[in-house]
């Protein structure tokens, strides 16, 4: 929904807001305008905006269990950057939140990118391998993980088996239970995941693009080299800023896959630790009596994150396409 | 033609409708239904199996057995403690599980209500005691007593016997090794596994409850020998286990040991069961593993925990009926229920048990029994003992860390909050 949305915002902007002020009045009516958003803006305030809120707020006090104790404005805070074992674990899971960002704005851009504009110029087959690549992507990642872990088990996985039939025995590792291996792992599964997702917005973007620049730009004698980043990759950038912001969110708050793999402890040995798992320790596992204040002080540091980086990196993006158009 | 066909339906519909509505309450105004909740989704039709002996017992009295994953479950009860709609009467996990819900005030005390607790061993009540000790909030119902599995098939096909010393257990080891099987299934990349792993094999090296009382005391730590030995036991049966352990899952290291590929499985009465129903040829024997050398005693432990307990919602409406319910599953008839429905060790005293695996383990937590220390007594704030040991003891199987480095990471993490009494 978001995706679509901002692919084609920029248009859909302009040729309104000449018009907007003539026309909407007539098109259709404030109360009828109210009757159609009403719903969602219900839906949203109880299910998102509310609970939000209220983790927000429960930060700020110090809990009995259950019961809200005393106001403590910051402490929950101060303890997160000061007190073991946030002190460690939490520039840690950020560090790998970090990473699995880095590896996801990389595949995506380049392998997800290629890959769409290859299908792009496939003239038979093109729905076929869309379709193929985009599978893992409708399948939970709870799922996905799980049929990973199976695949890469030391005792009875296919993968190590395999290295040992051709005779690459070296390569065989237990690549879930090395803490220098595992993350990667989770790095690479998430990218083979979601790789279909680039490939589709991708690939609608170019279909956006008009086949007469390429002409023009093919009679002029550019190179396909030369079209592709001269003319294709610049029309794209909308494109690009949506994959990319989209990949920042899914990377920081990133939970089923790597609880898939490691379980809330991020094993081995906290190697695949991230924020969402470190959140869930808090507020389910620790058996503190203060989870929930440290979890909503967790969680709403997290949003300001996820939030502040993603409006910025928006503006920022957009401003740079206003500037090639 | 077309609202023939609507008027049908529609007729249709409301006998549905009409079929599905309550028919109302049979006979006079005492009737009640409580609602309790509960996280063993497995378990279901066993415990519809034995409230329907308390229905039949009390007659007006349904008890809506609703049970949630496992995974949401502190979420789901969270919610229902604290919101309105929620349960009557919960089961509760135990220790630090249920300690936010006695500081939020959303359970009823029961001490002097029920007057068959009084008969329950204290060790199986410390786990739905409020963390000062003050209160007891709940019923228990379950102990879950660790163990070390063993294939008595491949024991009698090697000659080996149950050990019952450390030697003749490395022995035992030695030879299912040399045979080319598994001798230990176990899966060290559930980290959640290790903590009860190292308890279950360490707990007759340090001691068991004495020691327990020395680290409340102050008079000892963590960082004692005899507990650093029983660290150091555990990193020395790591030869013994599957290739690779920490990238092994649990569900693997039960599969191996259904599969008769590996000879001992090191778990908790909780596998029993489902042991039995995967494998029903598999010819299980179960001992407790010996003391170690360092050992304080050459005496063999048991370790058991309480499993968890019923508890009262203080906001249900139905209070008396809630009362009633949950003291009897304080009584031995409950206990017995529980005991040869779910096939677990039962917390109610004087529960006798037909299934002799289940007879041979209460038998000796009962005659020489241990806690599981970290779970008993130091899951109460962060970073929990079994929080520590999840991570320190996958470094130890990866061979980053060693045995007295464990030990003083348990140590400095514990003391953060942690003051022993004296």
């Amino acid at each position: 929904m978001v995706h679509a949305n901002q692919v084609t915002s920029t248009p859909a902007r302009r040729s309104s807001t000449s018009n907007r002020s003539r026309k909407t009045g007539r098109a259709m009516s404030r109360t009828a305008a109210l009757t159609f958003v009403l719903p969602a803006a219900v839906l949203f305030g109880v299910f998102t905006l509310y609970p939000m809120l209220a983790a927000f707020g429960y930060s700020f006090f110090s809990w009995n269990g259950t019961a809200r104790g005393d106001f403590a404005l910051l402490s929950n805070y101060v303890d997160l950057f000061t007190k073991a074992p946030y002190i460690e674990q939490l520039p840690r899971a950020f560090g790998h939140n970090i990473l699995l960002f880095v590896g996801a704005i990389v595949g995506q851009n380049t392998i997800g990118l290629g890959l769409a504009y290859l299908l792009h110029r496939l003239k038979t087959g093109r729905q076929l391998f869309q379709t193929l690549y985009t599978m893992p992507y409708l399948v939970s990642a709870v799922v996905v993980g799980y049929l990973w872990t199976l695949l890469l088990s030391p005792t009875f996985g296919p993968l190590n088996s395999f290295f040992a039939a051709i005779g690459l025995e070296d390569l065989s590792r237990p690549w879930l239970g090395d803490p220098s291996t595992a993350l990667w792992v989770v790095i690479l599964v998430a990218g083979w995941q979601w790789v279909g997702f680039p490939i589709l917005l991708y690939g609608a973007a170019l279909g956006g693009i008009p086949a007469e620049l390429d002409e023009a730009a093919s009679i002029d004698g550019a190179t396909a080299r030369q079209s592709f980043f001269a003319i294709t990759l610049p029309l794209l950038v909308p494109a690009i800023t949506t994959v990319s912001v989209l990949a920042f969110i899914y990377s920081m708050e990133a939970f089923a896959l790597p609880y898939s793999f490691g379980g809330s402890t991020g094993s081995p040995a906290g190697s695949t630790d991230v924020l969402s798992l470190m959140f869930y320790r808090v507020a389910f596992d620790s058996g503190s009596s203060n989870g929930i204040g440290m979890s909503s002080a967790i969680a709403t540091l997290m949003f300001i994150f996820i939030f502040g980086i993603a409006m910025l990196a928006t503006v920022v993006m957009r401003r740079r396409e206003n500037r090639i158009k | 033609m077309k609202k023939v066909i609507l008027a049908t339906a529609m007729i249709a519909v409301s006998g549905l409708l009409a079929g599905c509505a309550p028919s109302g309450p049979t006979d006079g105004t005492d009737d009640v239904t409580i609602n309790l909740w509960s996280w063993r989704t497995e378990d279901v039709e066993k415990y519809n199996s034995i409230f329907d002996v308390y229905e039949e017992a009390n007659p007006g009295v349904t008890i809506e057995f609703q049970a949630y994953k496992s995974t949401e479950w502190a979420q789901i009860l969270t919610t229902g403690l604290t919101g309105s709609n929620g349960p009557d009467v919960v089961m509760v996990q135990a220790y630090g599980r249920i300690q936010p819900f006695i500081e939020g005030g959303n359970l009823v005390q029961l001490d002097g209500k029920i007057d068959a607790l009084d008969e329950f061993d204290p060790k199986a009540l410390a786990g739905s005691t409020a963390r000062d000790g003050s209160d007891v909030y709940g019923v228990p119902f379950a102990s879950q007593i660790l163990t070390m599995f063993y294939n008595k098939t491949i024991f009698a096909d090697l000659g080996l016997e149950e050990p019952t010393t450390w030697e003749e257990f490395i022995d035992a080891n030695e030879t299912v090794l040399a045979s080319g099987m598994t001798p230990l299934a176990v899966g060290g990349r559930d980290a959640w596994t290790l903590p009860m792993l190292h308890d279950n094999v360490a707990a007759s090296t340090y001691g068991g409850s004495d020691f327990r009382e020395g680290i409340l005391d102050g008079s000892k730590t963590f960082e004692d020998p005899a507990y650093i030995a029983g660290i150091e036991a555990l990193s020395n049966l790591e030869k013994y286990m599957p290739k690779d352990v920490v990238g092994v899952a649990y569900t693997e290291a039960q599969t191996l040991f259904i599969a008769e590929q590996a000879a001992m499985f090191p778990g908790g009465s909780f596998e029993q069961s489902f042991f039995e129903t995967q494998n029903p040829d598999l010819d299980l024997g179960v001992f407790s593993i010996p003391a170690a050398p360092g050992a304080v005693s050459d005496e063999t432990l048991t370790v058991g925990y309480a499993d968890g307990s019923f508890a009262i919602n203080a906001a249900s409406d139905k209070q008396e009926a809630a009362l009633d319910l949950v003291s009897w599953i304080a009584t031995a008839e409950f206990g017995q229920l529980f005991a040869d429905t779910v096939k677990q060790p039962s917390s109610v005293p004087g529960v006798k048990y037909n299934d002799p695996i289940l007879k041979e383990l209460t038998d000796a937590y009962a005659a020489n029994g241990a806690p599981y220390l970290l779970l008993s007594d130091f899951r109460w704030e962060t970073p929990s003992g079994t929080d520590i040991m999840n991570v320190e003891l996958q470094n130890l199987l990866l061979g980053t860390t060693n045995a007295s480095e464990v030990a003083s990471k348990l140590q400095e993490g514990i003391s953060t909050w942690f003051t022993p009494t004296k």
